[in-house]
């Protein structure tokens, strides 16, 4: 289950989203400057306040790092 | 054994790219991801041709471009380590060891965010210490948040939070901002904006999440030129760092001459003290970083790329 924690402006998460879709993986997007509930849980999941923040099966991935997630995906 | 292997994935790369598969020079393109540093801007404004333009929208016309192109290899997602050489051949290492080989190097590597280097940057970066104003700052809505930088990239991210932030504290080094004069403009108008002059970042202080910023006032007295050196605190919950950039040169240290900034010396056609290793756009010695200029430099060196493997033959 992937979840990615994104902002609309963001443009790496953008990028990794495209990432995704091109790849055909499934995911999960969550608006954290709406969804104030979701935001909370992405700052204790990461400890981070910056996105993307990218959950892959409980890993977790701070940012777009292509190299990163083809590892955890194997594409 | 490739002919070229252009390495980077912003404007100078792309443009290579372009000018070196309609050439048909056996290329290779190795990117770590597409866009360059600009991927982040809000409003370009000076991409030349279109008045106006997303970082990102101008990022994806490039990849677009390139891959309309049919003769050139691109890979994603890696990072080339090193550039050596053995024997007549150039070989590009991959952090996760893949090796390509080579005639030719087109080193389009550009540049990454300079840091602060203060205490509790390293510490809260992720917690309320950022470096992309665009993706951030939708998280500072209702705080106070301080901007490190009176280039046009501090401006930028004066302008990406103030829909957001309560209170913006423009921190500058020296006694006047140096980016565009119609930012300025547009950013001075606003009540939420403060500029602070002479201001050197001492020291970022938080618990779990930024609190404070620390900096000392170094204006000088115009008539002794003291300075009284004052140390002030700032409660602020958020601080963006847009203090220039650095060259991403490392892979080429031990083969091309660098500057002591790391930006790797060329000559007028992008030719590094190594025969057969060009280099163009921000990584270069080549003043003013621009991404027209970025994208018209690896177009000549491609050129002169092609005209080397033409007679090297």
């Amino acid at each position: 289950m992937i979840t990615i924690y994104t902002t609309p402006t963001c443009v790496y998460c953008k990028k990794a989203k495209e990432f995704f879709t091109k790849n055909n993986v499934e995911y999960k997007e969550t608006n954290v400057l709406e969804d104030l509930e979701a935001r909370k849980a992405m700052v204790d999941k990461s400890g981070q306040l910056g996105v993307p923040v990218i959950d892959v099966d409980g890993e977790i991935v701070i940012g777009f790092n292509e190299g990163k997630l083809r590892e955890l995906l194997r594409i | 054994m490739y002919d070229l292997i252009i390495i980077g994935g912003g404007p100078a790369a792309s443009a290579a790219g372009v000018y070196a598969a309609r050439k048909k020079i056996k290329t290779l393109l190795v990117a770590e991801s597409f866009g360059g540093q600009s991927i982040v801007s809000q409003d370009i404004q000076n991409w030349i041709g279109t008045p106006s333009i997303s970082g990102y929208d101008l990022a994806q016309s490039f990849e677009t471009h390139l891959r309309a192109q049919e003769d050139i290899e691109i890979e994603t997602g890696e990072l080339i380590k090193t550039v050596s050489k053995e024997g007549d051949v150039f070989v590009a290492m991959t952090e996760g060891g893949k090796r390509y080989e080579t005639k030719t190097v087109l080193i389009t590597t550009g540049g990454r965010r300079r840091k602060l280097g203060v205490k509790g940057e390293k510490e809260f970066d992720g917690k309320g210490v950022a470096y992309c104003s665009i993706c951030d700052a939708p998280l500072f809505g209702g705080k106070v948040v301080a901007v490190v930088g009176g280039g046009n990239a501090g401006l930028e991210a004066v302008i990406d939070l103030l829909p957001y932030a309560t209170k913006i504290y423009l921190l500058q080094r020296s006694g006047a901002l140096k980016g565009d004069a119609v930012t300025q403009e547009r950013i001075m108008q606003d009540p939420k904006v403060e500029v602070i002059f002479n201001a050197t970042t001492l020291e970022i202080i938080g618990d779990s999440f930024v609190n404070e910023l620390v900096y000392v006032d170094t204006t000088t007295n115009g008539f002794d030129k003291l300075t009284t050196r004052e140390t002030h605190h700032l409660d602020v919950q958020g601080v963006f760092i847009e203090i220039g950039s650095l060259p991403n040169s490392e892979l080429v240290k031990d083969v091309a001459a660098t500057t002591p900034y790391g930006e790797i010396e060329v000559d007028v056609y992008g030719k590094t003290s190594m025969q057969g290793i060009w280099a163009a756009g921000d990584v270069t010695n080549l003043k003013y970083k621009q991404n027209n200029i970025a994208a018209g430099d690896a177009i000549r060196a491609v050129l002169n790329i092609y005209d080397y493997l033409m007679y090297n033959k």
